[in-house]
């Protein structure tokens, strides 16, 4: 036992990420192929309108099943609003935001594009911290626009072309279908001035989305919505990102590590839950981490990734040396 | 008649300085080598080390450009990145100390006034080409003038007194890219990508074995003593690096058997103490050998010659220069614990969580009378430990030699204490 936690402790988390990654990017987007379908309910940007996906973004029927009249919205014809909202949570649940370090095929995409980056020499850039705080609201505009703009139609406030406003606005919709082919999504929508509004909306985010994650690891995660969704539910999910405080000596190895920039992983010594909105538990913060046990991922009260001096002198390979003259 | 008077030869300056300071590094090696129970065999590097650079003057680094350190602070992966060695000029010689007095006011810190001492003496075994002074404390960065003036190039790198802000982050990456600049710039030579790798391995390597060392101490039979891993960690101030990991990996090499064998270099009811406050730098090893030789055991520090230099490690994401540049700046500042800062919560954690680790029994907190920042954190640690039920003991001392009966006999005394607690705790 004892030898396989170790194992775990000294893993190469980058080799096992990119893998685990490359599996789900594959199984999602070209799953369809195998007729593999895991309904419509997914707390990922795998977007529906690929046809191939292996499972739909739950914001793409979110979106629909709340833009029904009030009436039926809430009697028991829309039993399976919520049913299908409790699938998701499931789903969510077990996870947490893992999904979104490993599993999301758009931040999969992002990665890879740092990859790019990182193979032409170029170095990533930051947001400054106001810039972050002003920045990271964001996101909660975009959920505000998945759940509150569908209502409105409901109540005939908005009018039926804002059905499925955020879908129109994201650029998952035009870069997903991309991967088996289809390239209809790179268009703008000139039947109404609505339409040409959100979907050049969404040919912008696009470029935005290639230009920004080529300068800024993980740009597009900032503000995405979803991620605001999981947050909220963040606090009863069984995979845990845990922080011992006394351990902890703010040296902020994680903090320079961190792909979304969140300066609590290394400044917060008094929150044991670390997760924070904008985390897409990739824990790179607990490989880069020195200290033992100072960061650990917990399966509801179990460690079973944990931050270790061992662990962290071999993955930045400081636990040999070897003479070489240059 | 052959005239047959006798040749006097009357002691230079310069000689009689080198015969004070061989004097001091001798007798604590004695005690050190003689006043214990068996030392690790893989001593014998560190103490014929220091016999070399203090009583025979050895100069170590002949061939390379030497770049003196004034604090922890200055990065030394980027000075050997740029082919040059770092030397922590932070000096411990009493004879130092007097010399120095002159230069500053009657109550300045004794390791300051040491080190001014050395640069007036100039008297050095390997002679800094340039020197680098952050301004860390009052006194460290008001004497890089002083040391101006006495003749020598110094470098003066801003370091800010706050770590918790984004300013002082940015603010502190940026003091260390210009310095990296102004370095290669000095030195002639191009920081590469390779070269800024290699280093930041080779001292990672040197710090992961400082912490293979250190966590032996962990075991309740320890196998080295504390005042033997003060001489260990001083020697990186100044000692060829390659040298140091090799002489360290025999030294864990043995320690680790000694812990296999269940071997104690103290003794069974040795109280286990944390020590924290003004650094021990060599031969001022005073209070470390007062406190071993009253039957306690160092388990572990918070000192910026010792744990502090070595604790927090540099991590990259991405192995550019300039992510390398900002990640070996976070090391500097984000997880230091100097008393300088603003705020000292973070030093009291530390000190409580080294106290759980190591199972230590008490705290002893000494302060360099002079030492202005560790006088004044006094305080608020010692209300901290008592809030933790941690015994702590305040010392003040100097670079003298006189005042040794006071300080044993209250040495003496908490060891005693500490021991009576344990019996008790039986």
């Amino acid at each position: 036992m004892n030898k396989i936690k170790n194992f775990i402790n000294h893993a190469d988390l980058r080799k096992f990420r990119f893998w685990l990654q490359l599996f789900f990017f594959v199984f999602f987007i070209y799953g369809g192929y195998l007729a593999i379908d895991l309904g419509r309910e997914l707390p990922i940007f795998a977007c529906g309108y690929n046809h191939e996906i292996a499972g739909t973004c739950y914001f793409m029927p979110l979106q629909h099943q709340l833009a029904r009249p009030w009436e039926t919205l809430f009697s028991v014809a829309s039993i399976g609003v919520l049913t299908s909202f409790f699938v998701f949570l499931l789903w969510f649940i077990v996870f947490n935001k893992a999904w979104c370090g490993y599993a999301c095929p758009m931040g999969t995409l992002q990665d890879w594009i740092t990859s790019l980056r990182k193979f032409f020499g170029i170095t990533y850039s930051t947001y400054t911290q106001p810039q972050y705080e002003s920045l990271k609201k964001i996101k909660y505009i975009f959920l505000i626009i998945v759940i509150v703009f569908p209502l409105l139609l409901g109540l005939g406030i908005l009018d039926g072309e804002w059905r499925g406003a955020f879908c129109d606005m994201c650029p998952g919709r035009i870069i997903t279908p991309m991967f088996v082919g289809d390239f209809s999504q790179w268009s703008i929508d000139f039947s109404t001035k609505t339409a040409i509004f959100l979907s050049s909306f969404g040919i912008v985010f696009t470029a935005l989305f290639f230009v920004g994650s080529f300068i800024k690891k993980r740009f597009f995660c900032f503000f995405c919505p979803m991620s605001a969704m999981h947050y909220i539910f963040s606090d009863v999910a069984l995979l845990r990102l845990k922080k011992d405080g006394d351990k902890c000596t703010k040296c902020g190895d994680c903090y320079n590590v961190c792909d979304m920039q969140i300066k609590d992983i290394a400044d917060d010594v008094k929150s044991t839950n670390i997760l924070r909105d904008d985390c897409i538990l990739c824990l790179k913060c607990v490989a880069a981490c020195p200290e033992d046990d100072a960061l650990h991922l917990d399966l509801v009260n179990y460690p079973i990734f944990k931050s270790t001096k061992g662990g962290f002198a071999k993955r930045m390979e400081i636990d040999r040396w070897e003479k070489k003259d240059d | 008649m052959i005239n047959k008077t006798r040749k006097h030869k009357l002691e230079s300056p310069k000689q009689k300085h080198n015969r004070h300071k061989a004097t001091e590094a001798i007798m604590i090696l004695d005690k050190m080598k003689h006043d214990f129970k068996e030392p690790p065999k893989a001593m014998k590097y560190f103490y014929d080390l220091f016999e070399r650079v203090h009583c025979k003057n050895e100069p170590l680094h002949s061939d390379k450009v030497k770049v003196g350190t004034m604090c922890i602070q200055v990065p030394s992966e980027i000075i050997y990145a740029l082919d040059a060695v770092p030397l922590r000029l932070c000096n411990g010689f009493y004879t130092n100390d007097e010399i120095g007095s002159d230069f500053l006011p009657s109550k300045a810190c004794p390791l300051v006034k040491a080190t001014i001492g050395e640069f007036v003496s100039n008297n050095f075994s390997d002679k800094p080409d340039l020197i680098v002074s952050p301004t860390t404390c009052d006194q460290k960065a008001k004497s890089g003038a002083i040391i101006e003036d006495l003749g020598f190039s110094v470098y003066d790198m801003e370091f800010p007194r706050t770590k918790e802000s984004h300013e002082s982050r940015e603010y502190w990456r940026r003091s260390v890219r210009k310095f990296t600049k102004d370095l290669s710039a000095d030195l002639g030579k191009k920081i590469t990508k390779k070269r800024l790798k290699k280093s930041v391995m080779q001292v990672g390597y040197a710090q992961h074995l400082y912490h293979k060392l250190n966590v032996l101490r962990k075991n309740i039979k320890s196998p080295i003593l504390g005042i033997d891993m003060f001489l260990v960690t001083n020697a990186f101030f100044f000692d060829k690096i390659d040298k140091w990991i090799e002489a360290v990996d025999v030294l864990i090499k043995e320690c680790e058997q000694r812990v296999e064998d269940e071997y104690d270099c103290a003794h069974k009811r040795s109280p286990r103490i944390v020590y924290t406050g003004s650094p021990p730098i060599f031969p001022n090893l005073k209070i470390p050998l007062l406190i071993e030789q009253a039957d306690a055991i160092i388990v572990a520090d918070e000192t910026c010659s010792s744990n502090r230099m070595f604790n927090d490690m540099v991590s990259v994401d991405e192995w550019f220069v300039n992510d390398m540049i900002d990640g070996i700046a976070d090391r500097y500042l984000k997880g230091c614990t100097c008393p300088i800062f603003t705020k000292n919560e973070d030093r009291k954690r530390r000190i409580i969580d080294l106290v759980k680790e190591y199972k230590a029994d008490g705290v002893v907190y000494q302060a360099f009378a002079g030492c202005q920042v560790y006088e004044m954190e006094q305080r608020s640690v010692l209300e901290a430990m008592e809030k933790e039920g941690i015994p702590i003991i305040y010392l003040e001392s100097d670079y003298s030699p006189s005042h040794l009966g006071q300080l044993t006999t209250r040495i003496e005394a908490f060891v005693e204490s500490l021991k009576n607690r344990k019996r008790k705790a039986k």
